[in-house]
Parts: structure tokens; C-alpha cells; sequence
């Protein structure tokens, strides 16, 4: 009885309770580590993308293959802060799914969307538009 | 399917738990990010349409070149890397504030919060120099302010731009950009500015001890969902709009 009334009270004392720990066991260290690192390799990474940015021309870098490492790097930074700085990796495998599978959504409108952009760009040139 | 997985199915959907283990709030919360993502990914994926559709477009290293009491110094995307270091930083401050919250150290949680709101209001002041420094360049939303046309507009692009793509569509694109920019840059610092708001009050209640008496600080775990979603839009406004 005394659960299911909180159930139906304030539910998060139910699921907040099972990481209480204490500030200064080893576990908790762990993972103060471990943002700390997570921080480090946010930092780099965006140095290297502002240093792509400035000489990767300079140094006569195609510009399409700037851009594959830009778009690589800026993942590569938003799965660590979903999965590190937001827990996701920490919930269940079904919760994580019911997030990732809608955002799937966006690989079809990124393709459809630029393609149209690109294909207006050609029509126009091609009836002497602009 | 084992029979055992069956069972265990039951028992995760049979009722009297929440099957992801997450309270409601939580759940909705995430729910909540994964639709702002996508009126972001509207607005970003608008952008690229557009740029896709311009036969010229404004050189991000040209426009963002500038830094606070630097004059006219030439320095291309320093300042937005410091904004995003900040924001970066601001983050960080806050899982850690979250993470002492499991810890239930009240001193922590205040500590963390206080400079999760100091790197707030930090870039939403480098944000606003930035708008004002533009604004001052006579960048607006619809059209430049003084009326420029693309003859008055060759410092927002490439010194190798085809001159005659830029006579013809110099000054559209430059307009197209900075509404993108405007709109783009302005939604993302609302949800920052809002984010703070929410912060302080999160933080008021925690030196009020509302936590403590509750027996946890869940509530710091859901305003630390919003903030690191606002610096994960922030890794993604960076690279379309000052990267690509």
C-alpha cells in the first residue's frame, strides 16, 4: 500500500533513489573523473574543428572533405554530451530507442530538403534564372 | 522468444512500475527535448535548403571576424569558439551539480548551480555583443539598415567571389543569411535565457532545502536535461552557421 501511494504521489522518490551515493567514495570520484575527461575531449575536439576551419584551406583541403570531418567531429561531440552529460547511456535500452528511433526521421529530411535546395539552384541556371 | 523473456516483459508492462524506470517527469522532459530538437533541425535544415538554393553565399570567416576590443583585427571564429568553450563549460558545471545531487551535497548542488548561471549569463552576454556588433554593421533581419545593396557588402564574402554571381545575388543572400542568423541564433539565446531563469529557481529552492526535505534532487536532473540539450543546439548552430 505505503508504494503505491507514493507511486501515485511523487513518483521520482521511487526512481531517484537508486543512485544515492556518498561524495566521497571511489565510485563517485570515478565519475567526477570522467566528466572531467569528457570535458578535455570536447575542448580538443572543438580546437581542432576552429583549426580545420582557418588552415584546412590555407593548405588546399577540398572543401568536401572539410566538411565530412566537421560533420564527423560535431557527432562525435553530441554523442558524448547525450550519452555522457545526459545519462542516456546510463537508461534503459527501450527508453533510449524511443528517442533515437523518431530522431532517425532526420536523415530523410536532410537528404530531401538540401536535394530540392540543390535541384532549384540547377533549374534556375538552367532556364537562365539567375 | 524464451518464455523467460516473456515473463520478464510482464512483469517490466504489468503496471505498478514505471517500465523504463524513469519518473514522469524525466520521461517527458526528454520527450519534451526531442521535439525541440526537431523545430531546431526545422530551422537549420531551412538554412541549408536555402544555401543549397544561392549561388553565392556570405563567407562565415569573413562575418565573424571580430573581437571585443580588438578593433579591426582580423580574427575569423575566435570569439564564437570562446562562446562555445563557455557554453561547453557551463555544461560541465551543471552534470557535475547533478551529479552531487545524487550525492544529496546540498553545498555542491549550490556551488555547481551558481556557476552553471555564471556561464549562462556569460554567453548570453558574448551573444548579445555579437548581435550588437553586427547590428552595428547595419545587419538586421529583412534588409541591411542603411539599404546596402551588394556593392557595400564585399566584406561578407570570399575575396575570390565570382563577381558577376555577386552583383546579381550578392545582396539577397547576405540578406538570407543574417534572418537565418537573426532567427536561428535569437531562438537558440531564448532557450538559454530561459534556461538561466529556470536555473536560479532551481537553485533558490535548493538553498531553501526543498530538496533535502523531498529526499532527492531529480528536479536538478531535469533542469540539467534542458541545459545540456541547449549546448548540444549550440554544437550544431556552430558548425552550420560557422563551420560548413
Amino acid at each position: 500500500m505505503s508504494e503505491f501511494s507514493h507511486y501515485e504521489a511523487d513518483q521520482s522518490a521511487l526512481y531517484s533513489g537508486g543512485h544515492h551515493q556518498d561524495a566521497s567514495s571511489v565510485e563517485s570520484k570515478g565519475k567526477v573523473k570522467k566528466i572531467w575527461m569528457v570535458t578535455g575531449i570536447l575542448t580538443i575536439v572543438t580546437i581542432v574543428e576552429v583549426g580545420l576551419g582557418l588552415y584546412g584551406h590555407s593548405v588546399g583541403m577540398p572543401k568536401s572533405m572539410i566538411n565530412t570531418f566537421f560533420i564527423l567531429l560535431t557527432l562525435f561531440k553530441a554523442g558524448y554530451i547525450v550519452k555522457v552529460f545526459m545519462h542516456l547511456g546510463d537508461e534503459f535500452k527501450n527508453m533510449i530507442l524511443t528517442i533515437l528511433i523518431p530522431l532517425t526521421l532526420f536523415i530523410w529530411f536532410i537528404i530531401a530538403f538540401l536535394m530540392d535546395g540543390s535541384f532549384w539552384l540547377w533549374i534556375n541556371h538552367y532556364f537562365g534564372i539567375r | 522468444m524464451s518464455t523467460v523473456a516473456v515473463e520478464s516483459n510482464k512483469k517490466i508492462w504489468g503496471g505498478g512500475q514505471s517500465p523504463f524506470n524513469l519518473s514522469y517527469g524525466k520521461i517527458m522532459m526528454w520527450y519534451f527535448l526531442m521535439s525541440d530538437a526537431f523545430t531546431f533541425g526545422a530551422f537549420l535544415i531551412s538554412y541549408g535548403t536555402t544555401r543549397f538554393f544561392s549561388a553565392i553565399w556570405p563567407d562565415a570567416n569573413s562575418v565573424f571576424r571580430s573581437f571585443p576590443y580588438c578593433g579591426e583585427m582580423n580574427l575569423p571564429l575566435m570569439f564564437v569558439s570562446l562562446m562555445t568553450f563557455i557554453l561547453i563549460l557551463s555544461s560541465v558545471t551543471m552534470v557535475l551539480a547533478v551529479h552531487a545531487g545524487h550525492c544529496r551535497d546540498k553545498k555542491g548542488v549550490i556551488k555547481w548551480m551558481v556557476w552553471t548561471i555564471i556561464g549562462g549569463i556569460a554567453f548570453l552576454s558574448c551573444q548579445a555583443w555579437e548581435w550588437m556588433h553586427l547590428y552595428a554593421e547595419d545587419a538586421w533581419w529583412g534588409s541591411f539598415r542603411n539599404g546596402a545593396g551588394a556593392e557595400a557588402l564585399p566584406h561578407f564574402f570570399k575575396h575570390d567571389v565570382d563577381p558577376t554571381l555577386f552583383a546579381s545575388g550578392g545582396a539577397d543572400a547576405a540578406h538570407k543569411f543574417f534572418n537565418f542568423f537573426f532567427t536561428i541564433t535569437g531562438f537558440h539565446g531564448a532557450h538559454v535565457a530561459s534556461g538561466v531563469v529556470i536555473n536560479i529557481i532551481i537553485l533558490l529552492n535548493t538553498i531553501n532545502g526543498t530538496y533535502e526535505k523531498r529526499g532527492h534532487y531529480e528536479m536538478v536532473e531535469k533542469v540539467g536535461l534542458y541545459w545540456h540539450f541547449v549546448d548540444l543546439v549550440w554544437v550544431f548552430v556552430f558548425t552550420c552557421f560557422y563551420l560548413l
